[in-house]
C-alpha cells in the first residue's frame, strides 16, 4: 500500500485530524514562542501569550470544524432535496431542527454569559477592590518604612555618641564595643554595628532577636559603599542567620584623609576619604515578616493581573468561546448524528422500497439499528424475504398454471363441445374450435368481441340473447336451442354457467358449453321412431293375429261347409270387431300423444292441487296410505295446470299400483336449487336400473298392459315446461320420481 | 464696542482651546531618542543619549508588577552614503530590564549587550531607576576596525518600547524613530600626525 492509499485510507480518521491538528498547534506553537522570545519578549509574558495564542488556534480550529461540519451538512442536504431523495426533506427538518436547537440556546446565553463574566471580570479591579490591596500593601510597607526611619534615627544618634572615639586607635576599641553594646540596648536594637568603610570594626546584636550566631553580612559591600557615598542606606536582608526580616539603616560620615607624614614617598593619587559607617539594624518578626510579605506580594501580584488585564480579559473570553464552540459542535455532531441516526434507516428503506418495486427481491436493507427503526427495518427484510418467497411460489403456480392451460386449451380444442367464456362485460375471452364450428364463425369474428355484436344475426341473436338472462351466481343453465346457421338447422344445448367475480357477489363471467345434438336428436329420434314403429308393429300384430286366425278358420269351415259355420261366424265376427275396436283404441291414444295441447303455464297452488288429487285415492288401496306435504317455501310452482294434474295422476296411479300393502305413496314438495321439487315416492316393488333408462320412452311398459304412453307423456309435459324429471330408488323400498319446476 | 470686545472673547476662547489641545498633545508626546551625542576614542565609539516620554504611568505600573520590563536600544553603525543600497557597516542591541522586588522595594536593573549581560544595578528610588533606564552617557557600542575606519560615518539610535499584540496574539513590535549622530571619520592611526 503507497503513501496516497494509506492518506486516502485515513484521511477521515479523526485520530488522524486530531493528530495533525494536535502537532499543527505544537509547531506553530514552538514558532511562536520563538517569535515572541526574538522580539525580546520576557518568558513568563510570552507564555502568557502562548497561552492566548494556544486559546486562539483551538477556538479557530473549533470554528472551522463547525463551519465545515454545517456547511456539509447543508450542503449534502441541498444536493440530496435537488437529486429528490427520498427523506430528504425528512432530513432536512430534522438536521435544522438539531442545529437550530445547539445554536439557538447558545446564541441567547452567551452575550449574557460574556457580559456576567466581563463584569465580574471588572470587578476585580474595581476600585474599591485596589484600594483595599493597595492600602495593605502600602501599611506593610509603612511598617517597614517606619522601622527603617527609626533605625536612621538611631544610627545618626548612634554615630553622634561614638564621635568621641577614634575608630582607628586600637586602644579605644574595647570602649568602642562598651559603648555600642550601650547603645544597642538603650535604643532596643537587635543589631548595631560600626564599619571603617566596608570594614566590620565592631558589631553587637541582641540574641533574642533570633539571631543564631554572630551576623556576617557578606553582601553588604554595595549597601555599605551606598551608605558611604549618599550618607546613608536602606537595606532589607532575607538572611539565613535569622529567622524573619533584617532592616538595616547605615549612616555614614566621612572622617579627615590621614596626614601624610614628612619623609615618606608622596603618593601619586591623594589619598581617598575614609567613612565610619554605623549599621543599626531591628529584625522584623516571621509572622510579621511573612504577613507583610504576603500583602506586598499580593498587591504586586494584584498589579501584575491588572497589566495583564486585556490579556486575561482575553484568556477568560476565548476559555468562554472555546467553550462554547464546543457545546456548538458537540451539539451539532449529536444532532447531526441523531438526524442520520433517524433518516439512515429511512432513506435504506425507501431505496430497499424502490428497489424492490423494480423486481430485485433479493436486496437487503443493511442498517445497523436496535431501535424501533431496527425492528422496522428487521420487518422489511422479513417483508422482502416473504414477498420473493411468496413470488417464487406464484411464478412456479404460474408454470403449473400455463401448462395446466395449455393442456386445457389443448383438450378444449380437441372436445367435441364447443366452450366459450364470456366475461362479466359480455365481451367473449376464449373460444375453442369446437364452438367456432358449431357456430360456423372464425376465430377473430368472435374473441374479443361483445356478444351482441359478435352474434348480431338474428339465428346467433338467440344464443346472445339466452346469456342475457339473469342469471343467479354460481347458477346453471341448460337450454335447448335450434338455430339455423348457414342454412343448416341445428339443435344446440346450451350450458352456461355462471363464474363468481373477485368479491364473491358480483358476477365474475359465464362460460358457455355447447353441445351440437342435431346428429343425437336425429339418431334419438330415429331409434325411438323405430322402436315406436316396432311397437306399433307388434301392437297392431296382436290384434291381427286373432283376426287372421278368426278368418282363415272361417274360411276354411266354409269350404268345409261346416255346418258350425254360423255360429261360428258370429263369434268370429264378434273377435274380429273387438280386435279391430282395440286398434283403434291404441291409434287414438298414439293419435292423442302426437296431439299434445301447448301447455299455458300458471301459478299452481301445491297445497290445493295436492289436496284436490290425494282425495281421489285416498281408501283406494286397502293397506296404502297415501299422504302429502307441502313445504310453504315450495308452496307455488309455474304450470299448465292440468298439465300438471294429468302428470301427478299418472305418477300416483303407478305408484299405488306398484305398492302391495302395507305401503305408503307420498306426495311431497320442497325448494331445491332455485326451483321446486316435486316428489312422487313409493315403497312398491322398484324399478330396475335398465328399465329406469327406458322408463320414458314411449309404448315402453313393466306392466304388461297399457299403451305404454303414460310417462312418456309425463316427460313431455315436463320437457314442454322447462323443468326435469328423473327416478331414484327410495330408501328402504320403492322408487322417487323427482320432478324440478323452475320457479 | 461691544462687538470688537465680543470677538476678542471669541478669539481669546479659541486661543485657549487651541493651547489646551497643544498641552494635551504634549501630554502625549510620543517616546524619542534625543540627546545623542558621540565619542570615539581609540576606534571605540561610544555614545551618550537619552530616551524621553517613555517612562509613564503604565510602563511604571507594569515595572511595579515585578514583571521584568524595558526598553531595547537598536545601534547601527551605517556608511554616510544616503543613496547606497547597503548602508549598514555595524549593528548592536542593548536591552535594558527592570525587575521590582516588592518585598525589599529595589528594583535590579540588567542591562545586556547583544544577549549578553553586562551589568546588573540595584536603585531604590523611581528616578534612579528612570535615569538608570532612559539616560546612558559614554556607552561604548561599536569598535571600528579595518576599512570601515577609513569611510564617513554615522551611528543610529533607536528605542524598541515593547510588543503590542494585534488580536491580543499577533506581536507588533513599537518603536521610536531612528535617530542619527552626526558623521565623523576615525583618524587613521597609520596617517597619524
Amino acid at each position: 500500500m503507497d503513501l496516497r492509499q494509506q492518506i486516502l485510507r485515513h484521511r477521515k480518521d479523526n485520530r488522524v485530524i486530531g493528530g495533525g491538528m494536535l502537532l499543527l498547534l505544537i509547531v506553530c506553537s514552538i514558532f511562536y514562542y520563538l517569535l515572541l522570545r526574538g522580539r525580546g519578549l520576557p518568558a513568563e509574558m510570552a507564555s502568557d501569550k502562548l497561552l492566548l495564542f494556544v486559546l486562539w488556534y483551538i477556538n479557530i480550529i473549533l470554528i472551522l470544524a463547525i463551519l465545515f461540519v454545517l456547511v456539509r451538512s447543508v450542503f449534502r442536504l441541498i444536493l440530496e432535496r435537488h437529486h429528490r431523495i427520498l427523506g430528504s426533506k425528512f432530513k432536512t427538518k430534522l438536521v435544522l431542527t438539531s442545529i437550530a436547537l445547539s445554536l439557538i440556546p447558545v446564541l441567547i446565553l452567551f452575550p449574557f454569559a460574556t457580559r456576567l463574566l466581563l463584569e465580574s471580570f471588572d470587578q476585580w479591579f474595581a476600585l474599591p477592590v485596589e484600594e483595599v490591596v493597595s492600602q495593605a500593601a502600602d501599611t506593610a510597607d509603612a511598617l517597614s518604612r517606619q522601622i527603617e526611619s527609626t533605625n536612621l534615627r538611631d544610627a545618626h544618634r548612634v554615630l553622634r555618641e561614638l564621635a568621641e572615639f577614634d575608630i582607628e586607635d586600637l586602644d579605644q576599641r574595647p570602649g568602642l564595643q562598651h559603648r555600642l553594646q550601650e547603645l544597642r540596648e538603650e535604643l532596643q536594637l537587635h543589631y548595631l554595628a560600626i564599619y571603617d568603610g566596608t570594614e566590620p570594626i565592631h558589631g553587637t546584636a541582641d540574641p533574642l532577636s533570633g539571631f543564631q550566631r554572630a551576623p556576617s553580612f557578606r553582601g553588604l559591600s554595595p549597601f555599605l559603599l551606598e551608605a558611604a557615598e549618599k550618607g546613608e542606606a536602606i537595606h532589607l536582608e532575607d538572611s539565613l542567620d535569622i529567622d524573619g526580616r533584617l532592616i538595616l539603616a547605615a549612616v555614614a560620615t566621612q572622617r579627615p584623609a590621614p596626614t601624610v607624614d614628612e619623609g615618606e614617598e608622596e603618593a601619586e593619587l591623594p589619598p581617598e576619604p575614609e567613612h565610619t559607617v554605623v549599621v543599626a539594624g531591628t529584625v522584623l518578626p516571621p509572622d510579621i515578616a511573612e504577613k507583610s510579605e504576603s500583602l506586598v506580594l499580593a498587591y504586586q501580584s494584584y498589579l501584575r493581573l491588572a497589566v495583564e488585564r486585556v490579556d486575561l480579559r482575553a484568556a477568560y473570553l476565548l476559555n468562554l468561546l472555546m467553550v462554547t464552540l464546543l457545546v456548538v459542535l458537540a451539539f451539532s455532531s449529536i444532532g447531526l448524528r441523531l438526524a442520520r441516526r433517524i433518516t439512515e434507516p429511512i432513506q435504506a428503506l425507501a431505496d430497499g422500497t424502490r428497489r424492490i418495486s423494480s423486481g430485485d427481491l433479493d436486496h437487503r436493507v443493511e442498517v445497523a439499528v436496535d431501535d424501533e427503526l431496527g425492528v422496522l427495518v428487521n420487518a422489511f427484510n422479513q417483508m422482502t424475504q416473504e414477498l420473493k418467497r411468496n413470488k417464487e411460489l406464484v411464478d412456479t403456480q404460474n408454470r403449473q398454471l400455463t401448462h395446466t392451460n395449455k393442456r386445457i386449451a389443448a383438450v378444449l380444442q380437441n372436445v367435441a363441445a364447443g366452450v366459450l367464456s364470456i366475461s362479466a362485460e359480455d365481451k367473449i375471452l376464449t373460444c375453442n374450435g369446437a364452438a367456432l364450428e358449431i357456430l360456423g364463425q372464425r376465430a377473430e369474428d368472435v374473441i374479443g368481441h361483445q356478444t351482441d355484436e359478435a352474434w348480431a344475426d338474428p339465428e346467433r341473436a338467440k344464443l346472445a340473447s339466452l346469456l342475457a338472462e339473469d342469471f343467479t351466481i354460481g347458477g346453471q343453465l341448460n337450454h335447448q336451442l335450434n338455430i339455423t346457421i348457414g342454412a343448416v338447422w341445428k339443435t344446440l344445448e346450451v350450458k352456461v354457467t355462471t363464474l363468481p367475480g373477485s368479491d364473491g357477489q358480483a358476477m365474475g363471467g359465464r362460460v358457455v358449453v355447447l353441445e351440437d345434438l342435431t346428429e343425437l336428436i336425429y339418431a334419438q329420434k330415429m331409434a325411438t321412431w323405430n322402436e315406436v314403429a316396432r311397437r306399433i308393429a307388434h301392437e297392431i300384430k296382436n290384434p291381427l293375429t286373432p283376426i287372421r286366425l278368426t278368418a282363415e278358420r272361417l274360411l276354411r269351415k266354409y269350404r268345409q261347409n261346416d255346418p258350425s259355420l254360423g255360429p261360428m261366424l258370429e263369434e268370429g265376427v264378434e273377435i274380429i270387431v273387438r280386435e279391430v275396436s282395440s286398434l283403434k283404441n291404441m291409434v287414438d291414444e298414439f293419435s292423442r300423444f302426437a296431439r299434445m295441447p301447448r301447455p299455458q303455464p300458471q301459478e299452481v297452488d301445491m297445497e290445493q292441487m295436492s289436496r284436490e288429487i290425494l282425495a281421489l285415492y285416498k281408501d283406494l288401496k286397502p293397506g296404502v296410505e297415501v299422504r302429502g306435504c307441502i313445504d310453504d317455501q315450495a308452496r307455488t310452482v309455474r304450470f299448465d295446470r292440468e298439465q300438471l294434474k294429468s302428470v301427478l295422476i299418472n305418477l300416483l296411479d303407478n305408484a299405488i299400483e306398484a305398492t302391495d300393502a302395507p305401503g305408503e305413496v307420498s306426495l311431497t314438495t320442497r325448494p331445491y336449487n332455485g326451483s321446486v321439487r316435486l316428489n312422487v315416492s313409493d315403497t312398491g316393488r322398484g324399478v330396475s336400473t335398465e328399465d329406469k333408462e327406458k322408463l320414458f320412452l314411449p309404448y315402453y311398459s313393466t306392466k304388461g298392459r297399457g299403451t305404454g304412453l303414460g310417462l312418456a307423456i309425463v316427460h313431455r309435459i315436463v320437457s314442454d315446461h322447462n323443468a326435469a324429471i328423473h327416478i331414484e330408488d327410495n330408501h328402504p323400498r320403492g322408487s322417487v320420481f323427482s320432478l324440478d319446476i323452475p320457479l | 464696542m461691544r462687538l470688537h470686545s465680543t470677538v476678542i472673547r471669541t478669539l481669546g476662547a479659541l486661543v485657549g482651546l487651541f493651547l489646551a489641545f497643544a498641552t494635551l498633545a504634549q501630554a502625549r508626546a510620543e517616546p524619542r531618542v534625543s540627546e545623542l551625542q558621540l565619542k570615539v576614542e581609540e576606534s571605540q565609539v561610544q555614545v551618550s543619549f537619552q530616551l524621553d516620554d517613555a517612562f509613564t504611568e503604565d510602563f511604571l505600573r507594569r515595572v511595579e508588577s515585578g514583571v521584568p520590563t524595558g526598553f531595547v536600544f537598536d545601534f547601527q553603525l551605517v556608511r554616510d552614503r544616503k543613496s547606497w543600497f547597503d548602508s549598514s557597516v555595524d549593528s548592536g542591541r542593548l536591552q535594558v530590564d527592570a525587575m521590582y522586588n516588592a518585598v525589599t522595594r529595589e528594583y535590579l536593573i540588567n542591562y545586556r549587550h547583544d544577549g549578553d549581560l553586562v551589568e546588573s544595578r540595584v536603585v531604590r528610588e523611581l528616578d534612579e531607576l528612570q535615569q538608570a533606564m532612559t539616560e546612558f552617557s559614554g556607552y561604548t557600542v561599536f569598535a571600528i576596525e579595518g576599512k570601515a575606519a577609513r569611510q564617513r560615518l554615522r551611528v543610529r539610535v533607536r528605542a524598541v518600547l515593547g510588543t503590542r499584540m494585534f488580536l491580543f496574539f499577533i506581536p507588533r513590535t513599537q518603536s521610536t524613530d531612528w535617530v542619527e549622530s552626526p558623521r565623523f571619520q576615525i583618524q587613521d592611526p597609520d596617517s597619524g600626525p
